[in-house]
């Protein structure tokens, strides 16, 4: 009676996720020498029950095993047994190799977008709340929460059936809720909780901010013209700190703003537009005179 | 300086022993070993003047050795002529007053052109080796009318002042017109129009140009003359006798991680060479040399922190995304290539994450202060370079940018990722120089606070002015950005004459050297190439005694 040597060809994952497909290769030799040839192979599951399997053949004595993790979260047991076995003449002992491995959950993720920037005090508004599954689960109509910094719930709501325009598998929903009446920026979190689904999956959170500022009192109107031709410049950029606007086509922006001094950035590509204090007291219209700056030349990299 | 420098060939040592170092693949039983009597040297062919690199600086040597009487062979390791030049964009900083300056009344001299490039107040200037400007200086018209006669045809309008130059010099060359021979085509690699009208010249006048051959040392008498260079071919294994002069015209150090690291040890392996994948910078010819005692020379222009030693990719997304150049799927070395790469044109969509996913300087600053920074010590066991730099952006970011971020664009094999959530893209990243995965907590965390500085309008970090656009739209995305190497600004000492110095200060006899080989002048670009070059290539035809 000869014995089976078998062993693992690379390790087992210690973890991996729930309903994973995993590879189990191994090699299987006698010690006496003897080719083993079709050596029947078993394997019984973590529910004691038979796996049907498809051995694939591999290098020399080798084969692979591939299995499926189950959908619960847990230590999990297979057992790949080798059955007693005539090969060269000589009867080969049976034997039995454990695998043990350890599920996880799923992973979520979050993205949020659309959030504006900034919102009045008290006011409401919306922002676009996205939550994907790492195997890319459907997660339409599950729950998601947005809270504030002392972590009450401010918005809730469900997710929606399809995934966002130009991702795989991100569901998303939009949410309103109202900008606390205090000044400065404000965060707040956004809890996925991730039950209810029929793989598990563990949840998540995230933050982002906004900038929230008192009730506008005045109209600051920007023009951005080029400085020789007095040409509009239209998708101009314009910043005073937390307020924000592009100008149109006629090269005008508006921004409704408080009382107060302020430092104006405008940034275009291709121009520059010097930096200058503003102070709003009442409706106020600036113009803004950008030189062209000519494109650069890569190959031109001077530097002094 | 040059006339105290002693000539070793001068010393009564025989000229039947030979010593070659580095000698690795080459005949062995013609070269096998320091000393062997020199009939035992086998000589495949033979050439008054031997250049080793067929780019601007070897071209113009080889083309002015052979208008000189020599005769010559050029040997390029590569499958084609060109170097670095066939990628340049052609701009050729010549002046001193010549004909195309005369034309729009660019008042100009050769002492004008030494006093500008010797500028105390310029840091491309400051380190060069005056005597060197000089020579360039005095050369600058001769240069400029070696490729006209050439047939280099140039687009006549004046560019500058640039750099150190108080008046008007740069000229930029006419593109080569067949689309086919130009390896990076659409681009406005103007370059290619100046080495192949040099190369078409040389073969003219009869240089001989030995493509995939590459020099794997060279030859000297003990302790004395170089007569020689062993070359591997596909072939197999050649000497090739010099009579009156090797010239090394190799190029540059950059895409050596070894060599460049005598002078940063910051620039560790993560950093690429610009114009790979088509040449690659390798410090051959410095190597080879300094095998025979050669001396590098005017090492601080290396590392004076101004030009473009060093740039950020530009085009990001693909493995070389150097400045405006750009592989095209058109190009015949897509294939090594892989993805054109995305051409930014505003660094404000996007931020900038090291290997650990956070930000680390104001993304709009191309200064060295930005390269300092992405190259700093970042914790771990990488103790030298700062690791990858990756460009992280969102859906509104490539719509405002017009960018389809997708093959052949992008490179995804290594250089970009995209995924629904930036959780789940900064695990994503994969390259062989990202030695850890980035913690998808790590980088959210850095782009919610960095849309915190969005919102209040003040990068309270770096100080970013006025940071425009949040990263929050999906998809999101992330771009090989890390910082690429261009000039070689450093390389062998050499006399006026282009003759190769040892560390001794003694001048190796029958060996020159040229172009980005060459130490000492700091400029940026061909006219260095070309002016080297043909002080070499008299020289080299003249002999050494």
């Amino acid at each position: 009676m000869h014995s089976i040597d078998v062993e693992l060809c690379e390790p087992v994952p210690a973890e991996v996720p729930v309903g994973a497909d995993f590879v189990v290769k191994l090699k299987v030799s006698c010690p006496e020498g003897c080719d083993l040839g079709a050596l029947p192979v078993s394997v019984t599951g973590p529910d004691q029950q038979p796996v049907t399997i498809a051995p694939t053949p591999g290098e020399a004595d080798a084969c692979e095993i591939a299995l499926t993790a189950p959908r619960q979260v847990g230590e999990h047991a297979w057992s790949i047994a080798f059955a007693p076995h005539e090969s060269e003449g000589a009867r080969h002992e049976g034997c039995a190799l454990p695998i043990r491995l350890r599920t996880r959950p799923h992973a979520t993720s979050l993205a949020i977008w659309a959030v504006p920037s900034p919102v009045v005090m008290g006011e409401r508004f919306r922002i676009n709340i996205g939550a994907k599954s790492s195997a890319a689960c459907g997660l339409e109509g599950k729950a998601i929460e947005v809270l504030d910094r002392a972590g009450a719930v401010v918005a809730r709501g469900r997710l929606g059936s399809t995934p966002w325009p130009g991702t795989s598998a991100l569901f998303w929903t939009e949410l309103d809720f109202a900008a606390p009446e205090q000044e400065g920026l404000a965060w707040w979190s956004v809890r996925f909780a991730a039950t209810d689904l029929e793989t598990p999956h563990e949840g998540t959170s995230s933050r982002f901010s906004i900038a929230v500022v008192p009730r506008p009192e005045h109209r600051l109107t920007v023009e951005v013209l080029e400085k020789d031709s007095k040409a509009p410049i239209a998708d101009a950029q314009i910043r005073l700190g937390a307020y924000r606007a592009a100008t149109d086509p006629s090269g005008h922006a508006e921004v409704a703003m408080p009382k107060g001094t302020y430092d104006l950035t405008v940034w275009k590509v291709g121009y520059d537009a010097p930096g200058r204090t503003v102070d709003i007291h009442g409706d106020t219209a600036i113009k803004v005179e950008a030189v062209v700056v000519p494109p650069e030349n890569p190959d031109a990299y001077w530097m002094m | 300086m040059d006339k105290k420098q002693s000539r070793n060939a001068s010393a009564p040592v025989s000229r039947r022993a030979f010593l070659s170092k580095g000698a690795a693949g080459v005949s062995a039983a013609a070269l096998a070993g320091v000393g062997e009597a020199h009939a035992q040297v086998k000589w495949d062919l033979s050439a008054d003047v031997v250049v080793i690199g067929a780019g601007v600086s070897g071209l113009a040597a080889a083309i002015t050795a052979r208008d000189a009487g020599a005769s010559v062979i050029s040997v390029e390791e590569n499958f084609d002529i060109g170097g670095r030049g066939m990628l340049s964009g052609g701009r050729v900083h010549l002046g001193g007053g010549h004909a195309l300056q005369q034309k729009f009344g660019i008042k100009d001299s050769a002492d004008q052109v030494f006093k500008d490039w010797v500028r105390h107040d310029s840091m491309v200037a400051r380190y060069s080796d005056r005597d060197l400007v000089r020579v360039f200086a005095d050369e600058n018209v001769a240069s400029f009318n070696f490729l006209i006669d050439n047939g280099v045809e140039f687009i006549e309008k004046p560019i500058g002042p640039e750099a150190a130059s108080t008046v008007p010099r740069t000229f930029v060359t006419v593109e080569w017109q067949n689309k086919d021979e130009v390896y990076a085509p659409g681009g406005g690699r103007n370059g290619s129009g100046l080495v192949r009208r040099l190369e078409q010249s040389a073969r003219r006048k009869g240089v001989q140009i030995l493509l995939r051959h590459e020099m794997k040392s060279i030859i000297r008498e003990q302790a004395g003359k170089v007569v020689g260079i062993a070359v591997a071919s596909p072939g197999g294994n050649l000497n090739i006798e010099a009579k009156r002069g090797v010239i090394i015209a190799t190029g540059g150090h950059t895409g050596n991680v070894n060599f460049r690291r005598t002078f940063d040890p910051r620039l560790t392996e993560e950093y690429q060479q610009a114009c790979m994948p088509y040449a690659y910078q390798g410090a051959k010819g410095e190597l080879a040399a300094m095998d025979l005692g050669a001396s590098l020379w005017a090492t601080a222009n290396q590392t004076s922190e101004s030009g473009a030693a060093i740039t950020k990719t530009r085009h990001i997304g693909c493995r070389w995304g150097y400045s405006s150049l750009v592989f095209v799927p058109e190009s015949k070395l897509f294939h090594l290539a892989k993805a054109t790469g995305l051409a930014v044109s505003d660094w404000q969509n996007m931020i900038f994450v090291d290997q650990n996913g956070q930000r680390f300087w104001n993304e709009v600053d191309g200064s060295y202060r930005f390269f300092a920074a992405a190259m700093a010590y970042r914790g771990g066991t990488k103790l030298n370079g700062g690791g990858p730099i990756w460009a992280i952006f969102d859906a509104d970011a490539a719509a405002r940018e017009k960018w389809d971020p997708k093959p052949p664009h992008v490179d995804p094999d290594g250089y970009f990722y995209s995924a629904d959530t930036l959780a789940e893209l900064a695990p994503k990243i994969k390259n062989p120089h990202q030695k850890q995965p980035i913690s998808g907590a790590v980088l959210e965390e850095t782009v919610n606070r960095y849309n915190s500085f969005v919102a209040s309008g003040t990068d309270s970090d770096f100080k970013k002015p006025t940071p425009m656009y949040k990263i929050e739209k999906p998809p999101f995305y992330a771009a090989w950005a890390t910082p690429i190497l261009h000039d070689t600004l450093t390389g062998l000492r050499s006399s006026t004459r282009g003759e190769v110095i040892d560390t001794r200060g003694a001048i190796i006899a029958g060996l020159y050297c040229a172009g980005e080989s060459q130490g000492g002048f700091a400029q940026h670009g061909l006219a260095r190439c070309v002016t080297f070059g043909r002080v070499a290539g008299r020289n080299a035809a003249k002999g050494t005694a």
